[in-house]
């Protein structure tokens, strides 16, 4: 039985929506400032996916953003790492170290990836300051607060601390046997892992722990294989009949865990039970007339579900014979961008080896 | 990463309307950056008056996510307002403060500061009122009581707000006066009797009937086969929920129990022969068949070509109808021939 023919996947939409987020925001958004990062990342995120970037932004924006996003490098008491956007400064404040304006983990993790998107050479970064704020959020069971201070620990800001270690290439900001464990607790007899201990199985969370368990371990070790088999089910059971994917037990679907619970089985070596399909099909009728994705079909579109939409497509891809506005570029899941940006990051975050050839000619 | 993004609206207007809703933003914007300085600099200044509390209120109203105001808040009231109130009057703040709280959580139930400020207000309350001439413990257990409630509503108005459900756990683990964990069972019941698919009760039923178990309050053979009696009447009754089948198949676990395995698989075989039939009922009685029968294969009778066969033919069934996940029924058919 062959499956109806798609619509076409709007790319150039979908990126001119993320622009114009990029671009600026009314009042009503205000309650977004606390994640203005994170928001800045699912626009570029689209555009780099969809391969929009060099076509819808001029050099000069991707300069002004690169420069923003730098600007959000806090040096606070607990080391350095990036906040959301500048909603905590008094705009007379001249301190360094306000002691209020803290850096995120989540916040940090964003900025990488999307500096890397708009391939910065990171000279800037101060490792070693990114590395003292790591320690700083972990938790004695392992988990990683937002912020040294406190804030929401649990899965999400867990696996940044492994997404930031990888990409620094650098493992010695956290205890990793700590936070593995801290991982397993977080597993529930559905087979997927809740937010925190005793939490119901969320798909976003699954994610956090199947990605962050492959960055660390390279196999997951850490899951038998009867453990792997619940997961799978858990996550299989979980793409409803209209091809989306719900993110809990007993709910609706909703496009962004296309991504997260398609990304999950894609990093258990199990992307094939997923019917590419049907998930394109719910995500064709997510697409918003004007451009940009929304959760459902007939709701208004953002770029969080614009972004994870289209990272879910690029993932898993239906036919080829769909067309060529359904090809995106090639997702690397676990750090969640294209490759060629997480190629980037793997490339010129860590710090900058000595070239001993380079000492030895100089007579050192 | 999960924050809930909200829509940009569209909406055709004339120059002059846009222009005019651009300045009203505009204006909007200024007066949250001028009251953001305005609070920022006499946080600095050490400033604990009662103008200054006011003022982050406003703050808080307009953005409940700074955190940093809540701090500066808490300092006020710990180095300006309570060192001249008595416990009481000290009790009553903290009272305002868990309703003021309430108010905000209604707009932004997800707001992590919101819930740590209620926290600090539980955590620190006063001892008191006095009883006998001893300061007793009732003004803070009455605070932690009304919490269990505002909760307790918030699960009412949506049952699957897990963040809820943890502060509930919360309350309950940091009450002065603990409630027994067999009220909380009695609680899950409630829940599940008013909702079958409600699976955040069935969830946060399975953790309390560990802690039962455990214990030793409850005799786990006993306790697990009133638990199938409960879950077979949801699934008689709502066979499409998804709630009552995985529970079911929490209480099956790893199929040990041979007698229980068997009973559970006649009981589901009757269930898929009965009216009224639906494909999403079918779907559930097989696949369950499918695993269970697995489960017999696996722990007590490895050789069985009957249930082997059974299987296959379940599977492929199972694809015909349920054709998004055709792999994956394919690949457990392979499964068995191993």
């Amino acid at each position: 039985m062959l499956p109806a023919s798609l619509p076409p996947l709007s790319k150039g939409g979908h990126a001119a929506h993320c622009k114009r987020c990029l671009s600026g925001l009314p009042s009503s958004q205000v309650d977004i400032d606390p994640a203005k990062l994170a928001l800045s990342f699912y626009c570029l995120g689209s555009l780099d996916v969809s391969g929009e970037l060099e076509k819808k932004t001029k050099d000069w924006e991707r300069e002004q953003w690169r420069e923003w996003i730098w600007s959000q490098q806090t040096r606070g008491h607990h080391g350095t790492g990036f906040r959301a956007s500048s909603y905590m400064t008094a705009k007379h404040s001249t301190e360094e170290h306000s002691g209020h304006d803290n850096p995120q983990i989540i916040m940090t993790y964003t900025a990488l990836l999307s500096l890397s998107i708009l391939r910065d050479n990171f000279s800037r970064l101060d490792r070693k300051g990114l590395l003292e704020f790591l320690r700083s959020c972990q938790n004695i069971d392992g988990s990683f607060s937002s912020e040294p201070l406190g804030g929401d620990s649990d899965l999400r800001t867990t696996f940044c601390a492994f997404a930031i270690s990888t990409m620094l290439d650098d493992w010695s900001g956290m205890d990793v046997a700590n936070a593995l464990q801290f991982i397993y607790s977080c597993r529930t007899y559905e087979g997927g892992y809740g937010q925190s201990p005793f939490g119901e199985a969320l798909g976003g969370t699954t994610y956090c722990a199947l990605a962050a368990l492959r960055l660390a371990t390279k196999q997951l070790d850490p899951l038998s294989l009867q453990d792997r088999q619940k997961t799978v089910r858990w996550l299989v059971q979980n793409q409803a009949y209209n091809g989306g994917f719900s993110g809990r037990t007993n709910k609706d679907a909703d496009a962004c865990y296309c991504f997260w619970c398609g990304a999950s089985l894609h990093v258990l070596d199990a992307g094939d039970l997923v019917d590419n399909a049907a998930m394109s099909s719910f995500i064709a009728s997510c697409q918003f007339k004007y451009g940009g994705i929304a959760k459902i079909p007939g709701e208004h579109p953002d770029p969080y579900h614009t972004y994870l939409s289209l990272a879910a497509v690029a993932l898993l891809p239906p036919n080829s014979s769909e067309g060529a506005s359904w090809a995106l570029c090639p997702l690397d899941p676990l750090l969640n961008a294209t490759y060629q940006t997480s190629s980037w990051a793997r490339a010129h975050i860590p710090a900058p080896k000595v070239d001993d050839d380079a000492l030895g000619d100089a007579g050192i | 990463m999960s924050i809930e993004q909200h829509n940009v609206k569209r909406s055709r207007q004339t120059p002059e309307a846009l222009a005019e809703k651009k300045q009203r933003e505009k204006s909007k914007i200024d007066e949250f950056l001028a009251l953001t300085d305005d609070v920022l600099s006499r946080k600095k200044k050490r400033d604990w008056s009662n103008d200054a509390f006011e003022l982050t209120q406003r703050l808080l109203q307009i953005n409940p996510e700074f955190y940093t105001v809540w701090n500066y808040r808490r300092n006020i009231l710990l180095n300006g307002i309570f060192p001249e109130s008595t416990p009481e009057q000290i009790n009553n703040i903290l009272s305002n403060e868990l309703s003021m709280t309430t108010t905000a959580l209604k707009a932004n139930p997800k707001v992590y500061w919101i819930w740590n400020h209620r926290r600090w207000c539980l955590e620190n309350g006063p001892d008191g009122p006095e009883r006998d001439g001893v300061p007793s413990m009732e003004w803070r257990q009455a605070n932690w009581d009304k919490e269990l409630f505002v909760a307790e509503r918030m699960l009412d108005a949506d049952a699957r707000n897990f963040l809820a459900w943890n502060y509930r756990r919360y309350v309950l683990a940091n009450m002065p006066t603990r409630r027994s964990e067999t009220s909380e069972l009695a609680y899950t019941s409630r829940k599940i009797g008013a909702n079958f698919s409600n699976f955040s009760a069935w969830h946060q039923r399975s953790k309390t009937l560990v802690g039962l178990w455990e214990s030793g309050q409850l005799d786990p053979i006993q306790s697990r086969d009133d638990e199938f009696e409960l879950v077979s009447n949801a699934l008689y009754t709502d066979p499409d929920d998804q709630s009552a089948w995985i529970y079911h198949r929490w209480l099956i676990g790893s199929g040990e129990n041979k007698g229980q395995l068997e009973r559970e698989i006649q009981l589901i075989f009757e269930l898929l022969q009965e009216q009224p039939d639906s494909k999403c009922k079918r779907l559930w009685c097989m696949e369950s068949l499918v695993h269970y029968k697995r489960l017999l294969l696996q722990n007590h009778s490895p050789g069985s070509q009957t249930l082997k066969q059974e299987c296959v033919e379940l599977l492929s069934r199972l694809a015909d109808l349920d054709p998004v996940r055709y792999v994956r029924y394919q690949d457990l058919k392979r499964d068995l021939d191993q």
